[in-house]
């Protein structure tokens, strides 16, 4: 099976935002750059695929020549080859704009699978991979947690609200928008960045794919958001406050 | 003058056949030794070399073979009464060199050590001497074995160890009779055969048993890395660690042959003593029958049929094994080295791991907590930020920044400082030093770790650096320098200790059982500091095992993040140990430490002693102005 998985470079999670002076964007001096999340776990289960089915996995990213530190680790943690369309404009495309270009760069390879992340964590426009299948003209599912290969296809799990899931069937080929934390995420580890370095990179740039760049939506302005201070302390003898601590995560954080 | 009358009897005139049964055995005898020692050595020989390996200077090397095998100071000092019993059976040994030449040179008519002349006379009263206190050690260490029998030594009975008594016991045995029979009796000459037929069975016997040690551990402590868990850096694109055979090098096989099986490190092991499948003898043993099994050209995975992978994950990194090791076995770069084969080829699956790893791959800290939080710490502590004009730069460490009471260990330390009107400051931005992915054997995380903070503490011009954690001052100190030059940095053990007269006394004498920790003790010998420190604020009590024998907290070695333990809990075991002491306080000085005894306290609810640091047992006797 041959796997696509696009993956976007995006902010450190821990990197200090600040709004450039444009205002529509953050000031990138500084600034630490890794893996898109959801990307990271799309990368994964294109891994854990191929481990079980063979086949091939190739990373695809359009980014500037920073991606290019992510597009390594993504190889070394297992992708077989990866493709960098070359890109210093990302920011003024809009999500139709950057998934004509992957889909450009796509269409050649003829895969049997498209991973993407469900959405990015800097921009969050969570459309990209929705629009790439179209753009391919192949079945599209979202928010999926696992995917297993079939005989006639592809059975997936999707996250619901409320803790459900649905399992659904797909034909291959299909593009599938991958939701994080459906399966554990590996580590690099040193044997792989240095099998990484003999491992082919292929660069495009944005104008031999002669993707259309002109924007159908205008990002006007981004914002910090609002600080909001909502600290509780419980207080008792620590079998109470745990009650009272299991009580409030499980019915107002939902997280239990 | 002559005191004592008897003279060794020397029998004379042996036939012809006498001699060439002799000739024979002796023959014989070499062939069996030689056969399985050249196997032995050719095993070592063939090992992949040590690349880092510096013969140079000898003047470490040459104390150490003095002082470790000549005076077998390890040997007595850790397990005196047993280690005087070995002692003299070395020393014995060593005398008995000449005896032993004589006495082959007798069968053929060529003695040189005759009763006749005075100097042979005095030599033989020498040995003898020997031969009695080796005897007896030997008598005290077969009781030992088969009637006390310490659990070390193992559940089964080591009959081969009873034989080689028997046969040093006969040896001795033999030597002295001579002395009560006359040259020229049948006795003599029985005794001299009962002699040679032990010696003679004796030596085939060394190389296929454990008493190999006896040729090879004084090479072993002669050649051994130095300094204390001395990891090695990789050797090239293709060193992973110890993954098969082909990477095991000369010392770590040499080691492995070395191994007495003596248990010490076994005794002393936090894991093997609460219950964990680790038992760091039959790590060494493991490699060894890998070694007899495979050999050091075999591509088959180290991990497997001799050593389980769970094994080597349970190691703390105390280092209690190898610093009791009395061959100069040098346990951590084996078990680090396993690990490094599993993790660095990505074999090691663990979800506590793995979490580690990615929290360190993509964020600052081993807590996995936003580095954000460690800025609200300082604003809040209002800790002055450092600029290059501070002296020191006091390193927070991710307890120190993240950690509640890590953070109550710096507020204090801090006040004191303030107090004493040194001036310092911390670091914008801070990784962590890379001691648990070191230790977990990550090479890639822990490089990538190393030269982000060396580049920058040379960027913020650090010139020194003091800090509450043990574990970042052996990490910054001593791993740091494959990959640069880092500054001196100093525990604030040793900073207190220097200022501790210029600060208040603790009013009262409150009872402090003082816990040493595995990295500030063993691996850094810092042992009288922390309790001149604990001394200045209460009565100083110690803990049953303390100083170099102290026992571990359960947190070393990367596992204070591997979460649930097999068996007994490390941290309760110790904590219990330092509870029974009756003192009300438990004094630690590394906050690894401290979080580990703060669960097992609290595990064991009401009526335990109360939990403080060196730091802010200090900082209770200012002012409550000051700082």
């Amino acid at each position: 099976m041959k796997i696509i998985v696009a993956i976007k470079q995006v902010p450190e999670r821990e990197a200090p935002v600040r709004i450039d002076a444009g205002g529509k964007w953050i000031e990138e001096a500084n600034i630490q750059w890794a893996m898109n999340e959801s990307d990271a776990y799309a990368l994964e289960e294109a891994l854990q695929l191929k481990e079980k089915h063979s086949g091939e996995v190739v990373v695809l990213s359009a980014g500037p020549e920073r991606a290019g530190t992510t597009i390594r680790e993504a190889l070394a943690k297992g992708a077989d080859r990866a493709i960098h369309i070359a890109c210093d404009d990302l920011g003024d495309r809009d999500a139709l704009g950057v998934a004509r270009l992957l889909a450009a760069a796509i269409k050649p390879e003829n895969p049997d699978l498209l991973l993407t992340g469900l959405q990015s964590d800097d921009l969050g426009y969570g459309q990209t991979g929705v629009i790439l299948a179209e753009l391919l003209g192949l079945p599209h599912a979202s928010l999926i947690l696992h995917v297993e290969k079939t005989d006639a296809g592809l059975t997936v799990k999707r996250e619901l609200e409320e803790g459900w899931f649905q399992n659904i069937e797909l034909p291959i080929p299909a593009v599938l928008s991958m939701q994080s934390g459906g399966s554990k995420l590996r580590y690099a580890t040193l044997m792989g960045i240095k099998r990484a370095r003999t491992k082919e990179v292929r660069t495009l740039s944005a104008a031999e794919l002669a993707a259309p760049v002109a924007s159908s939506v205008r990002l006007e302005r981004i914002a910090l958001p609002q600080k909001q201070k909502s600290t509780q302390i419980l207080s008792g003898t620590a079998k109470e406050t745990a009650a009272a601590l299991v009580e409030k995560l499980k019915f107002e954080a939902r997280i239990l | 003058m002559i005191l004592f009358p008897a003279t060794l009897a020397e029998p004379q005139h042996f036939s012809l056949w006498e001699r060439l049964l002799f000739a024979g055995l002796v023959l014989l005898s070499i062939t069996l030794f030689w056969r399985r020692f050249a196997t032995v050595l050719r095993k070592i020989l063939q090992s992949k070399r040590d690349a880092d390996f510096r013969l140079f200077p000898l003047g470490r090397r040459m104390w150490d073979f003095f002082w470790e095998v000549l005076c077998q100071a390890k040997v007595i000092r850790q397990r005196p009464l047993p280690g005087i019993a070995h002692a003299f059976v070395f020393w014995t040994f060593c005398a008995f060199a000449l005896v032993t030449l004589n006495h082959c040179a007798v069968g053929f008519g060529l003695g040189f050590l005759s009763s006749t002349s005075l100097a042979g006379r005095a030599y033989s009263y020498f040995a003898a001497a020997f031969a009695v206190a080796c005897a007896g050690g030997i008598l005290g260490l077969f009781v030992r074995r088969f009637l006390v029998r310490p659990r070390w030594l193992g559940q089964e009975l080591s009959w081969e160890s009873g034989f080689i008594a028997l046969l040093i016991f006969v040896l001795m045995a033999t030597y002295l009779a001579a002395f009560f029979v006359a040259d020229v009796s049948p006795a003599a000459r029985a005794l001299w055969w009962l002699h040679s037929v032990a010696l003679l069975t004796f030596l085939p016997v060394v190389p296929h048993t454990k008493h190999l040690h006896l040729l090879l551990s004084p090479a072993t402590v002669f050649l051994s890395r130095g300094g204390f868990s001395h990891i090695p850096p990789l050797a090239g694109d293709e060193d992973f660690g110890l993954v098969a055979g082909t990477d095991l090098t000369r010392l770590v096989s040499l080691q492995a042959y070395s191994c007495v099986e003596c248990g010490r490190c076994t005794e002393h092991c936090p894991a093997a003593n609460t219950g964990k499948l680790l038992n760091p003898k039959e790590i060494v043993l493991g490699i060894r029958g890998y070694l007899n099994e495979y050999g050091p050209s075999s591509a088959e995975p180290l991990i497997g049929k001799y050593n389980p992978q769970e094994a080597p994950f349970q190691c703390t990194t105390c280092g209690a094994c190898e610093f009791q090791c009395p061959v100069g076995i040098e346990h951590l770069p084996i078990l680090v080295g396993l690990r490094r084969g599993a993790v660095n080829t990505g074999a090691w699956e663990s979800d506590h791991g793995s979490r580690l790893f990615l929290a360190l791959e993509r964020g600052s800290n081993a807590l996995g907590l936003p580095a954000g939080d460690r800025d609200k710490f300082i604003q809040k502590q209002q800790l002055p930020i450092f600029d290059g004009s501070q002296e020191y730069c006091l390193w927070l460490g991710c307890m120190g920044g993240y950690d509640p009471k890590g953070r109550e260990i710096v507020a204090d330390f801090a006040r004191v400082m303030n107090y004493l009107g040194t001036s310092y400051g911390v670091l914008r931005k801070e990784k962590c030093t890379g001691d648990p992915v070191r230790r977990l054997g990550n090479d890639l995380l822990f490089q990538q770790l190393a030269e982000s903070n060396l580049e920058m503490l040379s960027q913020s011009k650090v010139k020194k650096i003091v800090t509450i954690c043990p574990h970042c001052v052996r990490t910054i100190q001593e791993d740091w320098k494959e990959f640069g030059t880092p500054p001196p940095v100093e525990h604030h053990s040793e900073f207190l200790a220097r200022f501790v007269s210029q600060l208040p006394q603790v009013q009262g004498q409150e009872k402090i059982v003082y816990h040493d920790p595995c990295y500030l003790g063993r691996y850094r010998n810092v042992y009288q500091e922390p309790r001149t420190v604990v001394a200045h604020a209460g009565e100083l009590l110690e803990a049953p095992r303390s100083h170099e024998r102290s026992f571990c907290c359960g947190a070393g070695g990367g596992l204070a993040f591997l979460g649930e333990e097999t068996g007994e809990r490390v941290s309760h075991v110790r904590a219990a140990e330092l509870a029974a002491t009756g003192a009300s306080t438990v004094g630690t000085a590394c906050p690894f430490c401290n979080s580990m005894f703060r669960d097992a306290f609290a595990a064991r609810g009401e009526d335990v002693p109360q939990l403080l640091d060196i730091a802010q047992l200090t900082a209770r006797g200012l002012p409550n102005d000051a700082g």
